[in-house]
């Protein structure tokens, strides 16, 4: 049959997103996920003020500015060595895990389940219920994931200010620490969000739904009424009905720095990194857990537009300088991070199979990874974030009076450089930045989407998406439906693509 | 009803964020009601791929009606010239802006990158991002200074980075319903812009006081020392309150001055520039000696509670 290419804009993405598919016939054989923003983020820093990044780089992406935050404040208390106080590392987790609950309500129910309201679906049996749930911006389901996505940010702007685009966490703890009054509204406003994934989400106890620890426990969990016309339960069913559970595995390896700082236990040299959840590298195919090791990261940019340089650089030696060449095998304003060779997917799911949730584990290993696991593994995350936001409301409660902030010496930030990590809701987020005679010389961030949206690197090797659609059977090449679901499972955030490092001296006024 | 088209161009989707927090009026009670018609949002429509350039096509070609054209994202114009730096589907999404706007009653410009570069427009501004009327404090941009909608009006801008949710959601409402907007001089509409931040801030006692905090993590006021711009800055975050509960100043965040156009400014953003020991920049109108003067008298008329920081903000 006839090779034809197809150009696919894809929106209910966070940024712009083309992919760019090669079809034998109905079935894809060759994919390019094309980038097409460029903003310049990084270069924007250079010249400034350390503690600035604070401020510009949550501006990056409006979805997870608190992500941003959080680990532009962890590159410069690196950098100078600097101690955290439990106190503001709770309260840094807890606004962390509220951004993320917003960002996992609004993703699965205003990008990911519109696409189960198309009209190549109208003939399914649960078409109708689906349509009452999912409806865009109508559905019972979206309505009250809106609600409760409005309520949760309420958390962050309580010791920030706002949401989104607020700078509270500074190198040496938060701008605010949390008073007896705080600590009432805060669990408030998690109990009610907790109440309504409890009769929208899951229809069951966050207790009993946590405890489900295998794939026979939860198949049997779905078929019980109230389970069933959950929102899980419906995506669930119908998910699998159209066989999102065949669809889209991708690279099969899995890559997560570990979810939440332990805030007992963060404190410098920072050589290890206690976190909750454990991080690492999860290789579908046996389940075999590598620790993560940050130095084994490095970007290459042979097929995106930026100056060549030959295979993968770590972030501290990276150099990224616009080089637009249409009409060449370059198609991408995103580079290619890769994990020492590998190709690995970033995400909830990363972070549920590093972290041993037994249920998602059980899941990955009877499937293998697909687009639906992703999308479930997503709201399970929702609520085991829930689960943890308690138990740190109850940890701040014996934490009240003590210090929030410890602040820096005047020369703390001169001379040096830092990094830091975080599971935002998309997944591993880094920022690196080195910092000479007091002024930021280079400033580099790999976002979650860097990684999954990734091209082709020095060696020809696909980026996670484009393997996880190629091979992939089209109903309908002028609809690609499938294409929608298989991307939208990962939560793509393209505004996250920022890219541009480059070393040297800009011409600055004022101060 | 009335139809919106709503455009990302250099974004970050944080204005779409703030919108999505609204809740009084929210967008979908909005649309449930009947007042906003969604031709396109890139976060809300469930349209197929290829459906906004289709939509763009019958807009030009006059067989669909715009009345509210929104743009959220810096006017990206390089590199040199071409827009590439932000495309769709293998064109300039500038030229799409430029393309839309004349068939718009009114343009808005949801966000400081839209209204004046913002962020992206920082120097070095290396992808030449500017706003649809100005860029930073210089009227021009992408549309020019003379440019007006079908409703004779130049582009709303709602500023702020982001702006705040239901500024948004409260003038659609507004242009929606063919109210008159009254608008400032840098076109964004009094009624959400017609007061300072630093009115209504929790510190304000501190600053009346003449008690200026050194370092953060404090009770005190932030302008004199840590950058806080909310006394020079127009907007209405501490008189409505962001997600019903605060703002930066009373969170002990400086207040970046995000819906000016010289946002993000070019000093280091958590300290204040200074003439000797008073800001550089005073508060909004305010005469340098008179100034210095009534701050020597408050400072010590200040009570001991306020001294000792009693007091929460």
């Amino acid at each position: 049959m006839a090779r034809t290419t197809l150009d696919i804009d894809l929106n209910r993405v966070e940024g712009d997103l083309e992919f760019q598919v090669d079809l034998d016939g109905n079935r894809v054989v060759d994919a390019r996920c094309v980038g097409t923003l460029f903003r310049g983020f990084e270069q924007l820093l250079i010249g400034r003020a350390p503690k600035d990044g604070l401020v510009i780089t949550p501006r990056v992406c409006g979805i997870c500015g608190t992500a941003h935050l959080y680990t532009a404040a962890l590159a410069l208390e690196r950098l100078a060595g600097l101690p955290v106080t439990p106190h503001a590392t709770l309260v840094r987790n807890l606004c962390l895990m509220a951004e993320n609950v917003q960002s996992d309500l609004r993703q699965s129910f205003l990008f990911f389940t519109p696409d189960f309201v198309h009209p190549r679906y109208a003939g399914q049996p649960l078409f109708a219920d689906i349509e009452a749930a999912f409806a865009p911006l109508k559905g019972s389901v979206v309505r009250s994931a809106l609600s409760a996505s409005r309520k949760v940010v309420e958390l962050v702007a309580i010791f920030g200010g706002q949401w989104p685009h607020s700078s509270y966490m500074l190198p040496g703890g938060i701008t605010r620490g949390a008073t007896a009054r705080d600590l009432i509204d805060c669990q408030d406003i998690v109990d009610q969000v907790i109440e309504i994934y409890e009769r929208d989400i899951i229809g069951d106890s966050l207790d009993n739904w946590l405890a489900l620890d295998g794939s026979d426990a939860f198949f049997d969990w779905l078929d019980a009424a109230p389970h069933a016309a959950s929102a899980v339960g419906l995506l669930t069913r119908f998910a699998r009905a159209i066989g999102l559970q065949h669809i889209g595995a991708g690279a099969r390896h899995f890559l997560s720095a570990g979810s939440w700082h332990d805030p007992l236990r963060w404190q410098p040299p920072y050589t290890d990194a206690p976190t909750l959840l454990a991080g690492g590298i999860y290789h579908a195919d046996g389940g075999r857990l590598d620790p993560f090791a940050p130095e084994h990261i490095n970007e290459h940019v042979r097929h995106s537009w930026y100056r060549p340089y030959p295979g993968g650089r770590h972030p501290f030696q990276g150099e990224t300088v616009p080089d637009y060449q249409p009409d060449t095998d370059r198609y991408t304003w995103a580079k290619a991070p890769r994990y020492g060779d590998q190709v690995v997917e970033t995400g909830p799911l990363a972070d549920l199979l590093t972290g041993g949730d037994e249920l998602i584990r059980s899941l990955q290993a009877r499937e293998g990874p697909n687009a639906w696991l992703r999308q479930f593994a997503r709201l399970r995350r929702t609520g085991l974030t829930l689960h943890f936001m308690k138990a740190h409301l109850a940890e701040l409660g014996r934490q009240l009076g003590t210090p929030h902030f410890l602040p820096p010496p005047a020369d703390a930030f001169e001379h040096g450089e830092g990094y830091g990590f975080v599971q935002a809701a998309r997944g591993t987020l880094g920022h690196w930045l080195q910092v000479t005679d007091g002024r930021i010389s280079r400033y580099q961030i790999v976002t979650p989407t860097s990684w999954n949206a990734s091209p082709r690197d020095s060696a020809g090797r696909h980026g996670h998406w484009e393997q996880s659609v190629i091979g992939l059977e089209l109903a309908d090449p002028a609809d690609p439906v499938e294409i929608g679901h298989i991307v939208r499972s990962h939560d793509p955030c393209l505004v996250c693509t920022v890219h541009f490092v480059q070393r040297g001296e800009r011409r600055r006024y004022g101060v | 009803m009335a139809s919106l088209l709503w455009l990302q161009t250099g974004a970050c989707s944080g204005d779409t964020m703030s919108l999505l927090c609204a809740d009084s009026p929210s967008i979908e009670s909005m649309i449930r009601r009947g007042l906003l018609d969604i031709l396109w949002h890139p976060s809300l429509s469930a349209t197929p791929p290829g459906g906004l350039a289709a939509l763009i096509g019958r807009i030009e070609a006059g067989e669909q009606g715009l009345d509210i054209l929104c743009i959220e994202g810096s006017l990206i114009t390089g590199p040199f010239g071409t827009g590439m730096f932000d495309s769709y589907r293998g064109g300039a999404k500038i030229d799409i802006v430029k393309a839309l706007a004349p068939h718009a009653r009114y343009v808005v410009a949801v966000g400081s990158c839209s209204a004046f570069g913002g962020i992206p427009a920082a120097p070095p501004n290396p992808t030449d991002s500017i706003g649809l009327q100005f860029e930073r404090e210089r009227p021009g941009g992408l549309l020019g200074p003379d440019w007006r909608s079908r409703a004779g009006l130049p582009v709303i801008n709602l500023a702020g980075c982001p702006t705040h949710p239901t500024t948004i959601t409260r003038s659609l409402a507004l242009i929606a319903d063919d109210q008159p907007l009254e608008l400032d001089a840098l076109n964004r509409p009094r009624a959400f812009y017609g007061s300072t931040v630093h009115q209504g801030c929790t510190r304000n006692e501190y600053h009346e006081y003449d008690l200026e905090e050194t370092q953060f993590g404090g009770r005190g006021c932030l302008f004199f020392n840590l950058g806080c711009q909310g006394p020079n800055t127009l907007a209405n975050c501490n008189s409505e309150l962001w997600n019903r509960r605060s703002s930066k100043p009373r969170a002990g965040v400086p207040c970046f001055g995000c819906t000016s156009p010289d946002f993000p400014r070019d000093g280091d953003l958590f300290r204040t520039e200074k003439l000797g020991a008073v800001p550089l920049k005073l508060p909004l109108g305010v005469s340098r000696a008179q100034y210095m003067a009534y701050k020597n008298l408050a400072h010590a008329a200040a009570p001991q509670r306020v001294k000792d920081r009693d007091m929460e903000p």
